[in-house]
């Protein structure tokens, strides 16, 4: 056995070579081999400072954090761009997009999602329209 | 836990930690280190083996260096040797005890889910939205959530709390499901290049996928090829990270009885 072993290059994927704490709670405190299943004498008590990784999904605080997620979206957009930029953008994606039903829901206040405001719009939009298919 | 075998306590305030058990045949290298970077060592039974190291009892268990040490010796041992990993903190009075009651006692079981983990490993797929993208996507959607998000840009602090709620409820649903969506479409994408798959719960709010694969090491190649191919195609959507090669931590299953 050996501990000096590196794992293989991943190509683009994002490897990380040492785990980040949260990575290490969920998965080693939360999985594995329970030890009292298999021992119960000699086993010995010892502390064990616990960290719970996990969240609950469903509760206000994420309802609120979600809602000023959106918030901090709109603020961030609007320092990033000036209007006459979101409308050439708007023009631009606007064919693709009224396609999709992105813009006929609310019309021009949801200019800032139609916008093409990154590079790489073209190429993650193969990846939305599939997701799209009910709309 | 509370200390609950007084008279079986060693005198010196020293335990027996134990990380998991592999087969017997294996060796450790030297710069093989354990928890408080103490020195690790294999307790021997049959064909199989513990990986322990001393652990004072005089203090807790569980700092960042701890947690990290227990996950890099088990993360290191699969790679080379099938592994069964056992849970942070378990810990036993001396190495004779995890020889007896821990090895012999089910010396079967243990080594027949060696035999299964042979040549595999873990691999651990965690993905996270893009904010602006999955809100986006989800505003659009959702003609109400998009309503909502007008009224509240109008109204005070105050009087917006309630429609923030139900606006930030409506999101969570929306991620909610697409996250089950994409879930399954990382399954589908990288379950024929592993054996087995286990479908973590969500650690954060904006995960998308949060999924344990089994992977032959022979496939190994193939699979990080196509979780590559996953990292392009969710480009801008969702960032994509692969750990691994790690043990089999999700693919151990306590019986609790004889093999």
């Amino acid at each position: 056995m050996t501990t000096a072993v590196q794992p293989g290059g991943g190509g683009e994927l994002d490897r990380p070579s040492g785990s980040g704490l949260a990575d290490v709670i969920d998965t080693i405190l939360d999985k594995g081999l329970v030890i009292d299943a298999y021992v119960r004498v000699s086993l010995v008590g010892i502390e064990v400072l616990t960290i719970d990784a996990r969240i609950v999904v469903a509760s206000v605080e994420t309802y609120l954090q979600f809602a000023e997620a959106v918030n901090r979206l709109d603020l961030t957009e609007t320092k990033e761009k000036g209007l006459p930029e979101m409308m050439k953008g708007l023009q631009e994606g606007g064919a693709e997009s009224k396609t999709k039903g992105v813009l006929d829901a609310a019309g021009d206040k949801l200019r800032e999602f139609a916008d093409s405001d990154d590079s790489d719009e073209e190429e993650r939009r193969p990846s939305r329209r599939r997701r799209r298919e009910e709309s | 836990m509370p200390a609950t075998q007084e008279t079986r306590r060693p005198e010196k305030r020293v335990g027996c930690y134990v990380y998991g058990i592999l087969p017997h045949d294996v060796e450790l290298t030297p710069d093989s280190r354990g928890i408080g970077d103490r020195d690790v060592s294999l307790v021997r039974h049959g064909q199989i083996a513990a990986l322990v190291s001393e652990v004072p009892l005089d203090s807790p268990l569980g700092t960042p260096e701890d947690l990290a040490a227990h996950q890099r010796l088990l993360d290191a041992a699969a790679v080379a040797a099938p592994v069964l990993p056992i849970k942070f903190g378990a810990v036993l009075a001396n190495a004779d005890d995890v020889a007896e009651e821990l090895l012999a006692a089910n010396h079967d079981e243990f080594r027949d889910a060696l035999n299964q983990m042979e040549g595999r490993v873990e691999y651990l797929l965690k993905a996270r939205y893009v904010e602006r993208t999955i809100l986006g996507e989800i505003l659009s959607e959702n003609s109400e959530a998009a309503r909502l998000r007008e009224e509240i840009r109008g109204e005070a602090e105050e009087t917006s709390r309630d429609a923030k709620i139900r606006l930030g409820e409506m999101i969570n649903e929306g991620i909610a499901a697409k996250r089950a969506a994409d879930t399954r479409e990382a399954v589908e994408i990288l379950a024929p290049y592993s054996v087995a798959t286990n479908e973590r719960e969500p650690t954060h709010r904006e995960d998308a996928a949060h999924v344990a694969f089994l992977v032959e090491t022979e496939k190994a190649g193939r699979f990080e090829e196509a979780a590559a191919d996953l990292v392009r195609t969710w480009r801008g959507r969702a960032d994509v990270r692969l750990l691994g090669p790690l043990a089999p931590y999700d693919f151990v299953v306590t019986s609790g009885g004889g093999g």
